[in-house]
């Protein structure tokens, strides 16, 4: 039984070196840092004036409120940045209307069952570019 | 006659084992010169043309541990410690065994599997090859600790090789200026936004400890005025709402300074101080 | 005497070193651990520990210098290995012809154009019968009918996608023809239609029950509201919660088209990876070949 273990775990270390130089590789400096906590992204978008101005309402809402409501929602992207998204990725019009559909779709209190995939954030993967009606830019 | 072509042969036989070491002896200054100009990949090929040709074995604990560095250089851990691991079964004596091993420990360090670096250490404790290099161990442990960001038990183990060792020092001071997740989220339950403020986070503390003001007067003036729904949303929705959120956040902010009081304190390892690292 | 016993020192003491020199093998005894020899022993050598990158340049600088069929074909194989399937096929060509070799690198020729997922090349290959392989011709067109399940061309007529597979797996793949042919897929212009008639019956259709239920309670209950506070005279109220409900109610009826729309994507993604597991699984009943 030990010589199988053995065996098995000098074949697998075999076939993970040879994977390891199967492609060229540099010299890797790692950080000593541990990783933080990604916070609210700030930044203004600056695609469009009324991406600008969208940016700037989301902006204000975060300082405000979401900042400080806790963490509430359970997608990733949060309701407010699937709006904006949403909009970056079609228009105002069809965004809001995605942006409707996520709303209602957070309002569902079974929706652990349905079919998002869960993240390493414990959060529903749920982007937005899935949303848009064009079979092409929908990924699993 | 017969001695001198005895003689003759073996000093040939010498020669020729000579000019093959010579050969192989190139080839490690070849491959050493790649390691020395980072340029890792072609230092493991050149390392492994040599072992290959090294058929007496005479360079195997040099290449593999050198391949062992080379891998870490890259950050490839895991094939790292398998290359130390070899290098620790060529050892020709005591030095080339602990340098091996405790190239393994401190792989393990940077790979961040505390446990099994701190598991290593313990036993090279009792390892009788390792007597007289019980600083050098608690050094490690120490490291072990800081990465796992665990500086109280840091602090203790580099007081153990000197009371006065930079590294305990530092570790202490990074052990105080942290805060206390606890506390900041008990606070923040008696008092919203206090447990905010504590960690540093002054405006939101206080704009927290204004919604939660503002929401609370509104659910309280909805009931005393006789306005049950409206009471009963305005504590749900909001109330409720931002009291959850700002011990939500105490938790988050405490945890953030002390990650910010750690990544300080790491940065300076990493950049400035001048001690041997993992 | 003495000259005969010196004579045959000299050969005795000429056969040792040929004997040392051949015991030291591995040893660079031309004093060239990069001479070509040494090359293609350490390339070999590499190659049996299929640590293929490194192999390939060895026997790349070995090339320079020799010629030799096989050490040709490993270096190709060495490419297909780490997936560097275009510099694969570029050096399987090279022995297509007066190579011993010939046959099977047609096949893993195909095999690399496949692996690239160039499809449509390798099918206008296969049907043009390009560096078609008489050995091989069941495997390469195996292959161009595998090509079919793996991307979104129209499947050829299935009784002549079919047999060039085994029977083993003929219930299987008719399984596979017939959902890549005949896809469950739901429809987005009903879902919406559904929808705009009863709210959340379109998200129902495409099996989100959850959603399709909230999504009728929120927009009745945001236009019960409306309706209530319009009869208490609160106007402002009124057209809130008038807003809300029509905001629900639009974006059901755009959600549940998008909700088709993801779920006829999840069945063709559910399809791809069983399919591409059943050939993986199988090495997509290609034959192993090395040398």
């Amino acid at each position: 039984m030990m010589a199988r273990l053995l065996i098995s775990f000098l074949f697998i270390a075999e076939i993970s070196y040879a994977q390891t130089d199967w492609v060229r590789w540099e010299a890797n400096q790692v950080s000593f840092e541990l990783p933080t906590h990604q916070n609210h992204d700030y930044t203004v978008e600056k695609s469009s004036f009324g991406m600008t101005l969208l940016s700037v309402f989301r902006n204000t809402y975060y300082f405000f409120i979401s900042d400080l409501d806790g963490d509430n929602c359970p997608f990733e992207p949060s309701c407010s940045a699937f709006f904006l998204q949403s909009v970056k990725e079609t228009s105002i019009i069809k965004g809001t209307l995605m942006f409707a559909d996520r709303f209602t779709r957070d309002l569902n209190f079974f929706k652990g069952m349905n079919h998002y995939t869960l993240l390493a954030s414990k959060k529903f993967s749920d982007p937005a570019y899935n949303y848009t009606l064009h079979s092409a830019k929908i990924k699993f | 006659m017969k001695i001198r072509f005895t003689i003759i042969f073996f000093l040939y036989a010498f020669i020729f084992s000579i000019k093959a070491q010579d050969h192989l002896s190139i080839q490690l200054d070849y491959a050493n010169n790649l390691f020395n100009s980072r340029q890792y990949y072609d230092a493991i090929t050149e390392y492994k043309r040599l072992q290959f040709f090294d058929s007496t074995k005479t360079f195997n604990y040099e290449i593999n541990y050198k391949i062992g560095e080379c891998y870490k250089a890259g950050t490839k851990y895991d094939d790292a410690i398998k290359y130390f691991s070899f290098a620790e079964l060529s050892a020709r004596n005591e030095d080339e065994y602990c340098d091996s091993k405790t190239q393994i420990v401190r792989t393990n360090i940077l790979r961040r599997t505390t446990d099994r670096a701190l598991q290593l250490c313990d036993k090279l404790e009792k390892d009788q090859r390792f007597n007289g290099k019980s600083d050098q161990i608690n050094y490690w442990r120490g490291w072990a600790f800081i990465f796992a960001d665990n500086w109280e038990n840091a602090a203790k183990s580099f007081d153990k090789i000197n009371s006065n060792h930079e590294l305990k020092k530092l570790a202490e001071r990074t052990d105080k200026a942290k805060v206390s997740v606890t506390f900041a989220k008990v606070i923040s339950y008696i008092l919203p936004g206090s447990g905010a403020i504590y960690s540093g986070k002054f405006l939101s503390g206080l704009m927290s400890l204004g919604w939660n003001l503002l929401s609370g007067y509104w659910t309280v003036n909805s009931f005393i005025e006789d306005r049950v729904f409206d009471g009963v949303v305005a504590a749900e929705l909001v109330w409720l709402r931002f009291y959850r959120g700002a011990v939500q956040n105490a938790e988050e902010f405490a945890i953030e300074k002390n990650l910010d009081v750690s990544n300080k304190s790491l940065h300076y390892l990493q950049n400035e101080y001048k001690g041997i690292k993992p | 005497m003495k000259t005969k016993t010196n004579k045959r020192f000299i050969v005795a003491f000429f056969f040792l070193i040929v004997l040392l020199n051949t015991a030291n093998c591995q040893l660079p005894t031309d004093g060239n651990i990069f001479s070509p020899q040494n090359r293609l022993q350490f390339g070999n050598f590499l190659y049996k520990d299929r640590d293929y990158l490194r192999a390939a340049e060895e026997f790349k600088e070995y090339l320079k210098n020799e010629s030799n069929d096989t050490i040709v074909f490993r270096l190709a194989n060495s490419y297909f290995k780490i997936g560097r399937f275009a510099e694969a096929a570029d050096n399987f060509k090279g022995l297509f012809f007066g190579s011993q070799f010939s046959e099977e690198t047609r096949l893993l020729f195909y095999e690399s154009i496949f692996f690239q997922n160039d499809y449509k090349s390798l099918r206008k290959l296969a049907e043009g019968k390009i560096y078609s392989s008489s050995k091989y011709a069941n495997e390469i067109e195996r292959l161009k009918y595998t090509s079919y399940f793996l991307d979104n061309s129209v499947l050829p007529d299935e009784n002549i996608v079919l047999k060039y597979f085994p029977d083993s797996v003929q219930s299987q793949m008719i399984n596979f023809y017939q959902q890549k042919k005949i896809p469950q897929h739901k429809s987005l212009t009903t879902a919406a239609i559904l929808s705009t008639l009863m709210p959340g019956a379109g998200k129902i259709y495409t099996g989100e029950i959850g959603d399709g239920i909230t999504s009728f309670i929120a927009t009745a209950l945001t236009t019960y509201l409306a309706i209530t506070n319009f009869n208490a005279d609160h106007q402002f109220r009124g057209w809130l919660f008038s807003g809300l409900a029509a905001f629900f109610y639009a974006g059901n009826i755009y959600g549940s088209a998008s909700s088709a729309q993801i779920y006829n994507a999840k069945i063709q993604f559910n399809f791809d990876k069983e399919v591409k597991l059943f050939f993986e699984q199988r090495n997509y009943f290609l034959p192993k070949i090395d040398y």
